[in-house]
């Protein structure tokens, strides 16, 4: 009978329960849109702040003190430390690895250049590289990483050189010097002052593109990392690895020694995308390597992430406060709204305990449909907002319905509380008479 | 007398449901007239096209030269609020003003608000002492006859009466009839519905109405 | 008579009518705290972006720096001479044109010095400066330096390590046949080449390769969007014409694109938000008016022309919504404050063009949510009091 009851109350009154139920919807639309955002947001605003560039700096521990200036290294080839090549796929097997978005090996060489008219000879750095080279894991399979991938700014115009041919990008400001100028298709001679009096090995290299960066590269020839190394007499070497890494804003966990965290702390530390962490990682699979976090990049990063990430949750805070006040404010209105009814069933022997218990069960389906609904909307709303800033659409937490149709069944209750307790004080008598 | 009421061939129709008829009398200026009948043969609604709160689907009914009938919606506004006073079985009164303040609403919808004339209509019903009090605490009979009063404050041309008397006990009852007879000692026209016999012997003539149409005209003297 | 039933009308149905003033009033709160909260993010995220340092460079025309072209010259020689700017000239210039939106300028000269046998960078530039141009450098020590100090420099930690140097110790740099004895003030760690570089003051680099008032490029942090940036750029170009005027493209491009995007995403959760709160105020302002039907049917009955009906209870959710909305915009505006100083750490300036725009909002969501009683004008008061 109280399911009868409780179905046929439902039932009747459409018009009324629709205006109690579009708070309701509402209310869960905005619940859900923004906890879907706020918990997507930060995964993506990281991988927008890529753009920015590599944050962690690989160099050889046993190095000697860089001499650069302008990222231009003027110290001899010979002297300071390299790194294996070969241990690069190692990246890919740390904790972290699906956070390492792709690594850049650079290794420089002074060399000088015979212009194509052969009529000039150009002192300048030749500056080894890979654009987009498939790195062997140790799992089996390949990572393709390179510039593209950790100084997504270099501008090329022509087409950028393939790893494997003997090919070069010629910098702007350097180009500008031959005389004649220098376009994509031409082809120029490189070589490095041999030792002793032997003649100079020259290389042939086709130029496929003039590269701007707004940095060393501007005045320096870059060309596949395998070409540097041959120069240099360097084979499977490089000087500086450049990582982007997608982190996580660092906290009062991430800032503190690594070596004073109790076991547990440990794990949680380790298990944190933090900057730290994944430096701590990498070190661990290229031994003899000094790792730090490129800080212009990493601080700036950290400190706009966590603003903006923090900067939602508190919006989406205020908005849930006040969805859940405008459901507790029409789910009161509607109770008190039906005092007629309250006064007849109680005139006619319902207790207290089952008038309450009916509107709350009531309450309750209003609160179930249309928390499902309103969960349906924000998705989609979520869905709607993801795909217009970041171009790739929210996909909705489904963890989240439960959660949201708790929430909306809690207030819809808590607000009918007091009206119903007022109502459990209601004289039948008056209310019968008609007034 | 000039006749204040004239219907001719009134119908209404809810949906397939036919309310009204075809029914067709007059009434005269100064009649007191019960409009009885079995339930559901039509007195509620005659009574409410005649008061301007329903329309008919067709027919003609001239109330003081007006057919409402043709009246569009300000037209009926208007009708309402200068020549129909109605008092309704359930009361109606505004459950948050007070009686003063509910007498006072007639007049304000009609032209202006004159607090002074309302306590009188009150004195003359015979509540000059429970002008502030809101409808809760008033008794039904007090209540019918402040809706008597508000019906009466803007000399309408015609009293309606919907069961006046049919949520008020005996006592109450005799009150609010009694104030009927001196409205009509007064030369009022009033136009009553009841199911009650001993109510309807009280007026000069009764119209009966079966299914909705007329089943007989009667005069009844008194 | 308007005003006593208006009264009336309100004191009868205080229960009803403070549940929706409650409602008003949240919703007007987030909406006012997050307008606020609009118009100065982002003010408070460029600066965060500012944080990235340096975005232009002003340097010579010739292309310059290149000249390593061999194992021991390299070391020695200086970037060409024909990269070298005037100090005065250029910095005048600069201060010439300098805005609000220049947060910092800093001159350069470079010189590759000996410390004992090994070369070292050393930078010559205003270590006052320090702090604009690069401002997440992380130093150890002191690194409070004033412009006129020619005792104490900063070293990076490349440096530090490579001679064992700490804060306060000594340092003897030596060029050709000129040395100065330094101390070192402040151990920098700034992840870049940074870190093995040592940076005095200017003078004692000119005084030491023996270039006064010389220096090779002027680093400049501007703020502001990517045109104003450029412009003002332009505007530098233009007044020095020997120099060149660059934007650091990995810095300028990043921020503006990221920049966008977080506005973008911020701006769209706000309208969002306030579109839904007031779609929540005006169904709980209709659902307050839908109570209204019996008293509007009962108006109608005694004469009442619609419209003046109408115009009772619009006067009363107006009410509600003025009143609801001037609440919850001071709410609002604090709500703000502490949202900003959470997520910031900085106040946020109360706008106080909001209060007239949230009521406003709020009085026209409590009219639209009445308006179906107009509706009412059409159905026959028979009807109404039926109770259809």
């Amino acid at each position: 009978m109280f399911a009868r009851l409780v179905k046929e109350s439902f039932v009747r009154n459409p018009r009324r329960k629709v205006l109690a139920a579009s708070a309701l919807i509402l209310g869960m639309a905005i619940a859900t849109s923004t906890l879907t955002v706020a918990l997507e947001v930060g995964d993506r605003l990281a991988r927008e702040f890529r753009s920015l560039g590599a944050n962690l700096l690989v160099t050889p521990q046993s190095d000697t003190l860089p001499v650069e200036i302008g990222g231009v290294d003027y110290r001899p080839v010979d002297a300071g430390a390299y790194l294996n090549e070969a241990d690069l796929g190692k990246l890919k097997t740390i904790f972290w690895r699906h956070n390492i978005l792709g690594f850049t090996p650079f290794l420089d060489v002074p060399v000088s250049i015979e212009t194509p008219q052969a009529s000039k000879t150009l002192a300048a750095t030749l500056i080894g590289t890979w654009y987009k080279h498939a790195v062997p894991v140790p799992d089996g399979t390949n990572f393709t990483t390179g510039a593209s991938f950790t100084h997504p700014w270099w501008t090329v115009q022509g087409r950028w050189f393939h790893d494997d041919a003997n090919e070069c990008l010629v910098g702007a400001s350097l180009a500008a010097t031959f005389p004649g100028g220098l376009a994509p298709g031409a082809t120029i001679q490189v070589a490095v002052p041999a030792a002793g009096d032997a003649p100079p090995e020259t290389t042939s290299l086709l130029v496929t593109g003039i590269i701007s960066t707004g940095d060393a590269e501007d005045n320096a020839i870059v060309t596949p990392l395998s070409i540097a190394q041959n120069l240099s007499s360097h084979p499977g070497q490089f000087r500086q690895l450049f990582v982007s890494a997608l982190t996580k804003p660092a906290d009062a966990l991430a800032s503190r020694d690594p070596k004073s965290l109790t076991p547990t702390e440990y794990d949680r530390w380790f298990c944190s995308p933090y900057i730290s962490s994944i430096s701590y990682q990498i070190g661990q699979v290229l031994p003899g390597t000094d790792v730090r976090a490129i800080r212009r990049v990493a601080e700036t990063e950290g400190r706009v992430l966590s603003h903006v990430s923090l900067l939602l949750w508190v919006v989406t805070l205020a908005a849930l406060i006040a969805a859940a006040l405008a459901i507790a404010a029409t789910s009161a209105a509607t109770i008190l709204d039906r005092q007629a009814e309250i006064g007849v069933m109680k005139a006619i022997g319902a207790t207290n305990a089952l008038v309450a218990g009916l509107f709350l069960a009531e309450e309750l389906m209003l609160a179930l449909v249309g928390g499902l609904i309103g969960f349906v909307f924000g998705a989609g709303l979520a869905h709607f907002l993801g795909a217009a800033v970041f171009g790739s659409p929210a996909s909705p937490r489904v963890i989240l319905l439960p959660v949201a149709l708790g929430l909306a069944a809690l207030v819809a209750v808590a607000g009918s509380l007091l009206p119903l307790r007022r109502a459990a004080h209601f004289d039948p008598a008056p209310i019968l008479r008609g007034e | 007398m000039p006749l204040v009421v004239q219907v001719e061939d009134l119908r209404k129709q809810f949906g397939n449901v036919r309310a009204l008829d075809g029914v067709s009398f007059a009434v005269e200026a100064g009649e007191w007239i019960a409009i009885t009948g079995p339930s559901g043969s039509g007195k509620t609604t005659l009574i409410n096209i005649l008061g301007g709160l329903d329309t008919p689907t067709s027919g003609k009914a001239v109330v003081d030269g007006a057919d409402v009938a043709r009246l569009d919606e300000s037209g009926l506004t208007r009708f309402r609020a200068e020549k129909i006073g109605f008092v309704f079985q359930q009361f109606h009164l505004v459950p948050y003003l007070t009686a003063v303040e509910n007498v006072m609403l007639a007049q304000y919808f009609h032209s202006t608000t004159d607090e002074k004339e309302a306590r009188e209509a009150l004195a003359r019903v015979g509540l000059a002492d429970r002008t502030e009090h809101l409808p809760a605490q008033l008794s039904g009979g007090e209540q019918q006859r402040v809706a008597v009063a508000r019906a009466l404050i803007n000399q309408p041309k015609l009293i309606l009466a919907d069961e006046p008397t049919g949520n008020l006990d005996e006592a109450n009852e005799e009150i609010v009839l009694n104030l009927l007879r001196e409205l009509h000692s007064e030369g009022h026209t009033i136009l009553m519905v009841t199911h009650a016999p001993a109510i309807a012997q009280l007026a000069d003539r009764r119209i009966d109405l079966a299914h909705g149409r007329l089943a007989h005209l009667s005069q009844l003297s008194r | 008579m308007f005003g006593r039933l208006l009264w009336k009308l309100v004191r009868g149905n205080g229960g009803r009518l403070v549940v929706a003033l409650i409602a008003v009033i949240s919703g007007a709160a987030v909406i006012s705290a997050l307008l606020n909260l609009e118009f100065d993010v982002t003010g408070k995220l460029t600066q965060d972006f500012r944080a990235l340092g340096a975005n232009l460079v002003v340097s010579a025309r010739a292309i310059g720096n290149v000249n390593a072209s061999g194992a021991s010259t390299g070391l020695s020689a200086l970037p060409s001479s024909a990269g070298l700017l005037d100090q005065r000239e250029v910095m005048g210039k600069i201060e010439n044109l300098r805005s609000q939106a220049v947060t910092g300028a800093a001159p350069f000269l470079y010189v590759i010095a000996r410390v004992g046998d090994t070369p070292v960078v050393v930078a010559g530039t205003w270590l006052d400066q320090a702090g604009q141009v690069a401002p997440t450098w992380k130093i150890q020590g002191d690194s409070a330096v004033s412009r006129e100090d020619e005792i104490r420099c900063l070293i990076g930690r490349d440096v530090a390590r490579e001679f064992h140097l700490s804060p306060r110790s000594m340092l003897a740099l030596q060029y050709v046949d000129r040395s100065v004895q330094l101390r070192v003030a402040g151990i920098v760690d700034s992840g870049g080449t940074e870190d093995s570089q040592i940076f005095v003051n200017l003078p004692i680099v000119q005084r030491l390769a023996a270039l006064p008032g010389k220096i090779q490029l002027v680093q400049l942090s501007v703020s502001g969007s990517s045109a104003s940036i450029s412009a003002y750029a332009s505007r530098l170009a233009s007044s020095l014409p020997a120099c060149d005027v660059r934007p650091i493209p990995q810095v300028t491009e990043a921020e503006g694109n990221l920049l966008g995007r977080t506005q973008l995403l911020i701006v769209s959760m706000v309208v969002l938000i306030l579109v839904l709160t007031a779609l929540c105020v005006l169904a709980t302002m209709a659902a307050l008016a839908m109570e209204r039907r019996a008293d509007v049917g009962l108006m109608k009955a005694l004469g009442g022309s619609i419209s003046r009906i109408v115009a009772l209870f619009l006067a009363e959710v107006g009410a509600l919504g003025a009143l609801g909305g001037l609440l919850g915009c001071v709410f609002g505006i604090l709500l703000a404050q502490w949202m900003g100083q959470r997520v910031f750490g900085t106040p946020v300036s109360p706008r106080w063009e909001i209060f007239p725009l949230t009521i406003a909002l709020m009085v026209g969501v409590a009219l639209a949510g009445a308006l179906p009683l107009r509706m009412l004008g059409r159905i026959k008061p028979a009807a109404i009091l039926r109770g259809e």
